[in-house]
Order: C-alpha cells, then structure tokens, then sequence
C-alpha cells in the first residue's frame, strides 16, 4: 500500500483530541492514533474494559473523536457484529473495528473472537498486545511472555504465550497480520488492506506498555523495535486466499536467525525480565523459534 | 381487521408477534424450552420472508451483547432466552438495562440447576428483578403474542426506552397449543409503528462515546433518569394495554395488574404467571361453594404495580401470595414485594403465602381452592 510518513499525518480526521488519559510512552494510544486516525472518516470504535476505556477520558471530557462503544469485558466482537449489521441493514458502509487489549482478546474475549471469526463477521478485530492486564494493575496475561516478572507471576511467567494470530490462521480469518508501534507506516497498510477487505480481519499490534514493561518512556518505540529486531515479535500478513504467509518488509532480514540480534538486548532494557533466569531466557528463545517454524510451514 | 384464530404454543405465538413487528436483528442462541421462538424466526429469515439479519452467536453472553450492538445502532432487536442461559447472559442483562436499550426478549420461565431441570419456576427472571428491564408475565397463549407485540411499543417508545422481558411458562405455555386470535400482520405492525426515533444512534458522522468512564454526578443522574423512566413505564403499559383494546379488542387487567373476582372478598389471592389462570378457576369454583375470593394476577414484576397493591389491600380484608421463586433467607419474591408496599403505605392487612410450583411442579386450580380453603381459616 506505501504510506510513506509523512502520511501518517495527513489522515482523514484525527481519531482524538487533546485531552486522553494515557501515560507518557503508551503504545497503545499512539498506534490508535495512527491506526484509527487512517481510517477515521468511516470507522465505528468496539472497546471493552481495558485501558483504551479509560484513557479515551471521562464524561463530557472524552477524547475520541470517532463513535466509541465501550462494552463488557468478554463481548466486543459480538457487539461489533451487532452494529455492522444493523449497519448493513441500514445501508450504511463503515468499518467496526475492535479495540481490545490482550485480556479482552487471548483471555476472557476469545470465545467471542473466535465466534464472530467462524461466523465471518465483516469486522475487524485489533488486539494492541501490552502483555498483561495494564489497566488492574499489570497482571499475567494469556498474551505474558516467559521470563516476565508481572504482579501475579513475581518469579518470573513460566509458559509460552498465547499465539492469538495462529489461532485465527486455524479459524478461517480473512485476514491475519501483526504489526508493531515500531513500524507505523506497516502498522497502516495493514489496516487500510485489512479493512479493504471483507470478512473477519485480525491485526495484533506489539504495543510498550512502559509501565508494566518497566521501561523508559523515552524508550518505548526502541523496544518495540528491538522485538522486532531481535525476532521476539514476527511481523506478518495472512491472506486466507492466497493461503500464504508473507513476511513484513521490517522482519524479512530476520527471518534467519543468524541476522536476529540476540534476546537479550530486548529483555535487560526492561526491568519486568530483571532477574529472568538461563533456564527462562532459553524456554524465550525456544518459544521464539516456534513461533516463526510456525509461520515459515506456510510461506 | 382481518384476523385469524390458530391453534398455537406459546413460543410460536411469542414468534409470530415477532414477525409482525419486524425486528432488524434477531441474535440467539438455544436453550431448552426457547428453541422454537428461534427456529421459527430463522426460517422466516432464510426463507426471506422477514428483512433481517439473524446472528447465530456462540453464547447467551454474546447474543445480547450483539443485540446491544444493533441497539445502539439504532434499529429494532430481538432475542429470547431461558434459566440458565438467561444468568449465562446476566451481565449484558443490567448492561443492556442500565445502557436504555430497547431489547425485547421474550424469557421462557425455567427452574435453575442443581438439580438439573427443564420445566418451570420463575427463579431465573426473578434474579434480574434490579437489572433496569421491564418484566411482564403471561398467563395463556394469547396474552404472550399480545405482550411481545406490546413490549416493542413500550421499550421503545422515546420516554421509556428500556428493554422488555416478556415472560411466559416453560412448558405450560411454550409447549402446549392453545387457540390465540392473530391480527392482521399489517395492523399489527401499524400498531407496532416504526422505531424511528431512537435515544441513542451511533453514527460515523456524529461521534459520541456510549458507555464510558463517569464520575460519581454523571452516574447519579443515568440512574435516577432509569429510575424515572420505570415510573413512567407504568403510565405507559397502562396506556398501549388500552390502546391495544381499542385496536383488537383484548386487554390485560389495567395492563399492570389483572384482577378477577369482587374487591370486597374475604381473600385475595395474589398470582403471577399461568398459576393466575388456575386461581381465576379456583375462584370461580370456590364462588360457587359460597366462599368470597378475589384474585390478582401481576402482570408487571417491574415495575412494580405499587398503586394497584395498594388500592386492592385498602378494600380487602386477607391477601395471599403464591410465589413460584424463592428469596432464599426470606420469602417468596412476589411476597417481599407486597408487604413492602403494605408497611410503607401503613396498612395493616394480614397477609401469608406459600411458596409453590417450583421445578415444574404442578399448581392446579384444584390445589389453589385447598390453598385459599386454608387460608380462609387461619
């Protein structure tokens, strides 16, 4: 699609005032920025409780400047499919798009997700993945890598996480990428593309949380980068169609290993992977490496 | 008009008044005893012959958060649910209660697990007693298409806005055939009128956020306006129960209350569901034995019909509820209810009850005579 950068600032309206509550270095509000910001003249917003639910603002002070539908925790994808077919049948062509964090969408939402996938809802989920539950207080999430130090694994989370994009590559999704606040200019074709497309589309953003990531806010884009750069986090797009895997123009050199940087310069910049044992930081590394034997079956 | 009498169940007549009222999103999913009020709306969608979208969602959870969704999208939505699906859905229930959304969904009453059972008690509506819906209960086949047609003018209608639950028996009513009177569908739908005029429109071009973060003054007044509009809700169902009997020549008590029987009665047995119709038999029995009974069947459990409990209890010298749900360390729900209203007005009538009917339990109106009889003496 080529947007360059100096597009990300020419959307078709901004997705929000001044005014959110977010924290400084927030990755997440930052890719809704871009992400909704790209596609604002016609998007509809599903968010459950998450930190988008509370950072979008309060009473008459909300910041958002696109229809926002704040729901129960484990319904967005139902709720969306609600509205776009009201949508339909008013006649009216707008994209639902699904706000979620990694709690909403690889935990309590999935039952929801997945339905609304097998059902090929015309809608597109977006789960901005911060790893665990920023919003209570940074607790485990299906979604916290191993080796993480949260509020609820202070030894360290010891399984792998929860792959919610293969998930929908098994479920029939039309549509299937990963994205990062790293890589914005990627992050926005994969949103135009997958909202130019109909059926159920799926984008999972790598988006710093530097608090529960225990990191700079200075640093929050170089994380993200670095997990790119270190193959901890593939970028990658499915088109159930085409029935292939392509690689992200930002991964594409990482796709051997040989050339990812090691791990380790992703996790000792976060203080949440201070204390990560050899044993945890070789299950990370493994995980990794599944994770991209994974997607290499279907390149 | 040009109506017809047919031979119906209870969950086809709860369909059929769907139909006519022509909802734009229909999002289900089955449970025991709601399947055919479902089933039936999906043929009429397949077939074409109802301009709809029909969700066919992966729980009770996200039928009506889907339902929800269409809600705030502004057009007419419908569902139905039963026992433990409708807890299953329970937090999209005060959502949807709380948030004004017109939804009307049709609760086929059915006990609660454990024991596991199909048949019916009203537990399961009774636990959403404070979840901002209307609830009207039914007694025959009839009065169900009739309430479900109703419940889109009242949920509907600007100044209430809220969502309706019309509740008929498990069984009793969804599953037995009894002759119910059909309007013409155009007249019905004319009765029913367009929802052209929603509270609340999501719209691309007109951004609002529903549904978020509020302080403590803005929470204050969304429920205090919640609890207007169920004081209104009342004036409302009395007023579309009369304009339903101008129009089809049926109506339903006041539209809160339906009383059979003289005010001045040695007992008045207090009802809900189709044990109503049972004690309008047993009052016809015991009338003819000599005994003074009066019978009120509630229609409306909310809101609930304080003005009629009071004007009944002022001109009767004995009440009598038959609950078929239990308050578990109290009493039945029905009963709480209406000595509530007695201790508040101060009016100083002696009043029992029993708890009956649960789990499928058979009340004949043989077993209510034995009852009042009871009653009567003590």
């Amino acid at each position: 699609m080529g947007t360059k950068l100096k597009d990300l600032m020419n959307n078709p309206k901004e997705a929000f005032y001044k005014g959110h509550f977010a924290c400084a270095g927030c990755g997440s509000v930052l890719a809704l920025r871009h992400a909704i910001g790209a596609i604002a003249d016609k998007v509809i917003l599903v968010v459950p409780a998450c930190c988008t639910s509370v950072y979008q603002g309060s009473g008459k002070g909300v910041s958002f400047n696109v229809p926002t539908i704040n729901t129960a925790f484990a319904s967005s994808d139902s709720v969306a499919s609600g509205i776009k077919a009201a949508m339909e049948m008013k006649g009216k062509d707008v994209h639902v798009v699904v706000w979620a964090g990694d709690g909403g969408t690889a935990d309590i939402g999935i039952a929801t997700l997945i339905g609304a996938c097998d059902r090929e809802e015309d809608i597109l989920h977006i789960m901005y993945s911060n790893n665990v539950y920023s919003n209570t207080g940074g607790q485990r999430s299906g979604d916290t890598p191993i080796g993480a130090r949260t509020s609820t694994t202070p030894d360290g989370n010891t399984t792998a996480r929860k792959m919610v994009p293969f998930i929908m590559m098994a479920d029939n999704a039309k549509y299937v990428a990963t994205a990062s606040v790293a890589h914005l200019t990627d992050l926005v074709d994969k949103v135009k593309k997958a909202v130019s497309l109909k059926g159920f589309k799926f984008i999972q953003i790598d988006a710093t949380c530097p608090v529960a990531w225990k990191v700079d806010f200075s640093n929050s884009i170089e994380v993200a980068r670095l997990a790119v750069q270190t193959g901890i986090w593939p970028l990658f797009e499915w088109d159930r169609d085409i029935g292939k895997v392509t690689i992200s123009r930002p991964s594409q050199k990482y796709l051997d290993k040989e050339h990812r940087k090691p791990i380790t310069e992703w996790t000792e910049i976060q203080g949440r992977f201070r204390g990560i044992t050899e044993e945890q930081l070789k299950a990370l590394d493994a995980d990794t490496d599944r994770q991209w034997d994974f997607i290499k079956k279907f390149l | 008009m040009v109506g017809k009498t047919v031979t119906l169940t209870g969950n086809f007549a709860a369909g059929k008044a769907a139909e006519m009222a022509k909802p734009k999103v229909i999002a289900v999913y089955p449970i025991t005893p709601q399947t055919d009020i479902i089933e039936y709306l999906s043929g009429l969608v397949s077939s074409g012959k109802l301009d709809a979208r029909f969700i066919t969602v992966e729980s009770e959870h996200s039928a009506l958060a889907a339902c929800a969704g269409a809600a705030w999208s502004g057009v007419r939505t419908f569902t139905a649910t039963s026992s433990q699906g409708l807890l299953y859905m329970g937090e999209w229930v005060f959502w949807s209660g709380y948030g004004r959304l017109p939804i009307i969904m049709p609760v086929v009453n059915r006990c609660l697990a454990p024991g596991w059972s199909i048949f019916v008690d009203l537990q399961d509506s009774m636990a959403f007693r404070d979840a901002g819906w209307i609830q009207i209960y039914t007694k025959n086949n009839q009065e169900v298409f009739d309430t479900v047609l109703q419940a889109f003018k009242i949920g509907e209608s600007k100044d209430i806005s809220l969502p309706v639950m019309p509740c008929l028996d498990g069984f009793v009513l969804s599953h037995t055939t009894a002759k119910v009177e059909l309007p013409d569908p155009e007249e019905a739908y004319s009765f029913v009128g367009d929802y052209s005029d929603p509270v609340v429109e999501v719209d691309v071009d007109n951004p609002w956020a529903y549904g978020g973060l509020v302080g403590p003054e803005q929470f204050n007044i969304a429920r205090r306006d919640l609890m207007k509009a169920m004081e209104r809700a009342k004036e409302k169902i009395i007023k579309v129960n009369k304009e339903f009997e101008e129009t089809f020549g049926r109506s339903y008590g006041n539209g809160l209350i339906e009383q059979y029987g003289d005010d001045d009665a040695d007992l008045t047995l207090i009802t809900m569901g189709t044990m109503g119709d049972e004690a309008d038999e047993a009052i016809d029995q015991l009338k003819q034995e000599g005994y003074k009974v009066n019978g009120v069947r509630v229609r409306t459990f909310r809101p609930f019909p304080v003005e009629d409990i009071v004007r009944i209890a002022k001109k009767n010298r004995k009440l009598f509820v038959l609950d078929r749900a239990v308050s578990f360390g109290h009493e039945g729900p029905l009963r709480i209810e209406i000595e509530a209203v007695l201790k508040r007005h101060n009016l100083d009538i002696p009043i029992s009850g029993d708890i009956v009917g649960l789990g499928g339990e058979s009340v004949p109106f043989k077993r209510i005579m034995k009852i009042a009889k009871e009653a009567l003496r003590s």
